[in-house]
């Protein structure tokens, strides 16, 4: 599932203005650059779009370091994502020649802790709704 | 000096984000650790200079981005080496190679200069990409200030996991105590440590663009936007830009 199908699905409010204006911000066009900010001015307020730019703006940002440098992904993160990159697809990235596979241990490390980091989100989310709010994870 | 304002935009931004780039761009002027101010400021003239280079263009269309050698359109103002990390960071982000980084270095780049020049490079993208984003002209270069760079190289530096040498996540003592809790961070924080002054202009912009650094475990941190919204936004730019990381 991808485009607007996959992000009115993701449950996220807004995702198809929000991601429409990234589109458009990392791409070049100025006429969608000018269309996805006013659908998302529509959408959040002007005050949200602000919030947008600065969020698309900084991982720009930050995505060049990561390239630039050759950093891994790191270990610990490494461990518990497991098999998500191969999932996801990311492994065809060639920046995914930074981050080294895990090796026997580290995966299995993996596979043991990664049930677990499922039940603490999970608990995060019923101790959120027991306060009485949403959980940042509904 | 040219100061940032956004007065006069046409959407509210915030404070803090606008005295981070005040902040930012006084930085930029000033002479750095390995590059003086002028330097800097030429460094933000290329960058800005580099989304016009037919040979990028050129290069971004190949299936390889190294068959394509023909010299970058240039200012001139840089030898080639730099504007070669400054084209590349700029247009080709997701395709920069270790060996590339060495054919930089062995160019005569040192890899200070190269973590400070990235620090610039990025700094100074982030809030031109932020200015089209808010429908704001990007800000007059500043004039550079004069002054020696400084030379410092943390004396905890080292090559470990990254091409760069950088600062080890319990290295954050001393004259690098600032830039994190020692023992405590990722590695895309301690990327640019090499050049501590550049993890801390890192730190000051992303906590105004995204999440201070205190608040990252927090999942309800956020502004306008929850933290499921930004962390949507932040994903489908690492996406585009085919970041693995």
């Amino acid at each position: 599932m991808e485009g607007e199908a996959a992000a009115n699905a993701s449950g996220v409010r807004h995702a198809d203005a929000l991601i429409a204006l990234a589109d458009a911000l990392v791409g070049d066009d100025d006429a969608a650059m000018g269309k996805a900010r006013g659908r998302l001015l529509q959408a959040v307020g002007a005050c949200g779009l602000v919030d947008a730019a600065a969020v698309v703006s900084n991982f720009e940002r930050m995505v060049r370091i990561a390239d630039a440098t050759g950093i891994p992904l790191d270990a610990p993160l490494s461990v518990l994502a497991g098999e998500l990159g191969k999932e996801l697809g990311l492994l065809r990235y060639a920046s995914a020649a930074n981050t080294p596979a895990p090796g026997t241990v580290a995966r299995l490390i993996g596979a043991l802790f990664r049930p677990l980091a499922h039940g603490t989100l999970r608990l995060a989310r019923l101790k959120g709704r027991a306060r009485g709010g949403t959980s940042p994870l509904d | 000096m040219e100061e940032i304002s956004y007065v006069g935009a046409a959407f509210p931004v915030r404070g803090d984000l606008s005295e981070a780039h005040a902040r930012a761009w006084r930085r930029l002027s000033e002479p750095g650790t390995h590059w003086s101010g002028a330097e800097r400021v030429a460094i933000a003239a290329e960058l800005r200079h580099a989304r016009g280079c037919r040979v990028c263009a050129e290069r971004n269309a190949a299936l390889s981005p190294f068959s394509i050698t023909a010299p970058h359109d240039s200012l001139g103002a840089l030898e080639p080496a730099a504007v070669d990390v400054i084209h590349r960071v700029a247009t080709d982000p997701r395709r920069l190679t270790r060996a590339w980084f060495e054919r930089i270095l062995a160019s005569g780049l040192t890899d200070g200069q190269y973590v400070e020049l990235i620090g610039v490079i990025v700094t100074v993208l982030s809030i031109d990409v932020f200015c089209r984003g808010v429908d704001v002209q990007p800000h007059p270069l500043p004039e550079p200030r004069e002054g020696k760079a400084s030379g410092y190289r943390p004396p905890a530096a080292r090559l470990d996991v990254a091409w760069v040498p950088m600062v080890p996540s319990r290295g954050a003592v001393g004259a690098e105590a600032d830039l994190w809790t020692s023992g405590r961070t990722a590695n895309v924080v301690r990327a640019l440590s090499l050049v501590p002054d550049e993890v801390r202009t890192l730190k000051d912009l992303g906590g105004a663009h995204y999440i201070p650094c205190e608040k990252m475990a927090d999942l309800r941190a956020g502004r306008s936007l929850d933290r499921r919204q930004i962390e949507l936004v932040a994903g489908r730019v690492s996406a585009l830009r085919e970041c693995f990381y």
